[in-house]
């Protein structure tokens, strides 16, 4: 596995989406855009914006990150398989408006932007998001793609969620030790 | 010499009960299922982990509204890409819908039916149901009573199992149980509070079809205890849930009197005159288009409470130019649903300490009806159960606030829990709402298409508007948070998927299809057990109703056929 900053300087200097997909690996099995292609949906800009905020909402910890298992990658097979032209539409007017927004707030651009500088950005927006900026409805479903792609990988439910297939029975009360 | 003692049309919840009974007593039978044959090891999708579906188990946005516009409509939260196969596709079974109404028919076309989508939550009816239309002059008293049907609920549920609790409430009566599901802490607080603020209503655990306790003959049948993976809308090769083909079509077949043909879309009954029996069924072959008729000495319709009474309204003859068992003229009227719209949903704080194990297959919680039985004060007539549950917040989807760790760590079941509630009430009878056959346009194997027309009454809207301001009140008392209730717009009819009463009966064969043992007041070698026999609604889940009153017929007809009647 790359590092995640390999992943991002990589990302950055090519600006190309088959960088970026290789670079990932296609951890994610169900990943129609297989690693070494092109995107088939995203613009380069829009594929990098994606990533970086992908790498930003949900980062490396102990567990491979959004990045790590290729989210951008499963978006862009979402968008090209399972999106009308309006939710096609819809999602691309969103990416224009959260990249303009956030090049804003880190005067100059987002995606080069420094960690610390990207985050505090993301996080007012974000803030401003759950808190009644209609505007940003289209970053908030855009976030969803990319929180509902990660747990439906493999390392997302299985390290992350500790998902089970068959657990075996229903206990109604857990506490957290 | 007929070709069988009984022709069953239908597969799914009831006329997997019909099967069963009638061939354990020793009948020959053959079962209809218009739709092809589901085989577990290939068509059930409950093995799929998260990662092996694609685009996140969506079904494609394009082909959603090219196939699927009215069922995914009515029930998004079913059909998924691991799911879509056991729903219709709206394209090639439409219907109609008369000027300014909507209704949600909801189907799906192969073995078992809809028993293998179901939401598994079954309560009994009580006397509180069975006397409500007599004591309130509303349509038809219906023929029997509680202590009727007492033994068959017994018997059926014992066979299916059904996960509950012992209550002690006479307006919804106790099961055989098998232990409940547990309440989460959340769940046993809101029930405290709730019990404690409102004398009289109860919050206890959903009954549900699911075993967790099998017994020697579920087992035998090869079905084994839940294993807590909310899998459910994609089959249960544990055969944990109860449906046709789990349970009662392989009991139906270890007896070696069952046949079944699949593909086989009943067009119409055939009927003599002179004798006053249905000698058989006209049948056309789904995929090949070849008809056949098929003889029996009885028949069971069980093909739904809708395509039920259109298989009776497509039998004409001199005696019955306008449907068969039709003298009363209330085959297709009636039609009955349970209307939602009253709920709420709110945050409880003081359980982000804790989690659950596992994953809970169906329902949570269910507050009983009390409008009308321990509560007399209310603007409507009838009442409500609520159905609902808590679950930590988790990973909802992305809906919360924040980034980085913090967010990616909070989704994994931990922070604050959410709570709601919906209600599900009663439709009354209104012989206007109806499904007739379409004049003029038809499917495309030649049969008439349904067309629906029904609304609901004054009463529904009134209930429904008590029931949100009910389902606020008690998750303000719960301590709940954040509080938002559903908007005033009514479910559509059908959406329930409770479809009911086109057929219904009564004691007085001018106003009433059926007789209290779901035979046909015309013809006595007719019997239906699918929902069209309901005379009223009631409030709860009828799926158990059904197969407890086909158990009944089966026994019933069995006596007759024993005396000749046949």
């Amino acid at each position: 596995m790359h590092t995640r900053r390999e992943v991002l300087q990589g990302l950055i200097v090519s600006l190309g989406g088959a960088s970026l997909l290789s670079a990932c690996g296609g951890v994610a099995s169900v990943v129609s855009t297989p690693s070494g292609a092109t995107s088939r949906f995203y613009t380069d800009r829009e594929l990098v914006l994606v990533t970086r905020l992908s790498d930003l909402i949900i980062p490396r910890t102990e567990t491979p990150g959004a990045v790590d298992v290729n989210v951008p990658g499963y978006i862009d097979s979402l968008m090209a398989d399972w999106a009308s032209a309006d939710t096609q539409r819809t999602h691309r007017r969103a990416l224009a408006l959260v990249d303009e927004r956030l090049n804003a707030a880190v005067n100059g651009d987002f995606v080069q932007a420094a960690d610390g500088d990207a985050e505090v950005a993301l996080i007012a927006l974000d803030t401003a998001a759950f808190n009644g900026d209609s505007s940003l409805q289209g970053y908030r479903s855009c976030k969803g793609y990319i929180t509902q792609s990660y747990f439906a990988t493999e390392p997302g439910a299985v390290q992350e969620l500790k998902w089970v297939a068959v657990p075996g029975r229903w206990d109604a009360s857990v506490e957290i030790r | 010499m007929a070709d069988f003692d009984a022709i069953v049309v239908g597969s799914g919840m009831s006329g997997g009960m019909s099967a069963k009974e009638l061939t354990e007593r020793g009948w020959k039978v053959l079962v209809l299922e218009r739709g092809p044959e589901i085989i577990p090891e290939r068509d059930y999708t409950d093995q799929l982990p998260p990662w092996q579906s694609p685009n996140l188990d969506n079904v494609a946005q394009a082909e959603i509204a090219e196939h699927y516009p009215k069922q995914y409509g009515g029930v998004a939260y079913a059909i998924k890409e691991s799911t879509k196969h056991f729903w219709v596709k709206d394209d090639e079974h439409p219907y109609e819908e008369a000027p300014g109404t909507s209704y949600d028919w909801l189907r799906g076309y192969h073995t078992a039916g809809r028993s293998i989508m179901w939401s598994r939550q079954v309560y009994r009816l009580s006397d509180y149901d069975f006397e409500a239309n007599q004591k309130e002059n509303v349509a038809v008293d219906w023929p029997v009573r509680y202590a009727d049907i007492k033994p068959w609920y017994e018997k059926v549920e014992t066979f299916i199992g059904i996960a509950g609790s012992m209550e002690n409430l006479p307006q919804l009566p106790d099961s055989v149980f098998q232990p409940a599901f547990e309440l989460t802490d959340a769940e046993k607080s809101v029930k405290a509070r709730i019990e404690t603020t409102f004398q009289g209503r109860k919050v206890i655990p959903a009954r549900v079809a699911h075993l967790t306790d099998a017994t020697a003959e579920q087992r035998e049948l090869g079905r084994s205890n839940c294993q807590a993976r909310n899998q459910c809308h994609r089959g249960c090769t544990f055969k944990a849930y109860f449906s046709s083909l789990n349970a009662t079509l392989p009991a139906a077949q270890r007896t070696g009197n069952l046949t079944m043909v699949h593909n086989a879309i009943v067009q119409s009954l055939e009927y003599d005159a002179v004798s006053n029996r249905v000698t058989g069924v006209r049948v056309i072959d789904a995929e090949t288009n070849a008809t056949r008729t098929y003889t029996a000495r009885v028949l069971f319709l069980n093909a739904s409470a809708i395509a039920s009474a259109m298989i009776l309204l497509q039998s004409t003859s001199e005696k019955y130019p306008n449907g068969l068992v039709n003298s009363s003229d209330q085959v297709g009227r009636n039609l009955m649903d349970h209307v939602s719209s009253g709920g709420a949903a709110g945050m409880l704080s003081g359980f982000e300490n804790q989690i659950v194990y596992g994953r809970r297959p169906s329902g949570g919680i269910y507050i009983p009806r009390y409008a009308n039985v321990t509560e007399n004060d209310k603007p409507y007539t009838r009442g409500f159960g609520f159905q609902g549950g808590s679950s930590p917040l988790g990973n909802a989807g992305g809906q919360i606030a924040g980034i980085g760790r913090q967010f990616k760590e909070s989704h994994r079941g931990t922070g604050p829990w959410r709570f709601n509630i919906l209600a599900f009430g009663e439709q009354l009878p209104n012989p206007e709402n109806r499904v007739t056959l379409h004049r003029t346009r038809r499917d495309k194997w030649g049969n008439p298409l349904a067309l629906f027309h029904v609304t609901y009454g004054e009463n529904e809207i009134r209930m429904q508007a008590e029931a949100r301001k009910d389902a606020v009140a008690m998750l303000q008392a719960a301590g709940c948070t954040g509080i938002t209730s559903s908007g005033s717009d009514l479910s559509k009819p059908g959406n329930r998927i409770h479809e009911m009463g086109s057929a219904r009966m009564g004691r007085d064969p001018a106003t009433s299809v059926l007789n209290g043992w779901c035979q046909a007041h015309d013809v006595p070698n007719l019997f239906i057990t699918d929902g069209s026999f309901m005379t009223s609604s009631a409030c709860q889940n009828p799926s158990l109703t059904y197969m407890a009153f086909s158990a009944r017929a089966a026994d019933y007809a069995t006596t007759l056929m024993q005396q000749g009647a046949f």
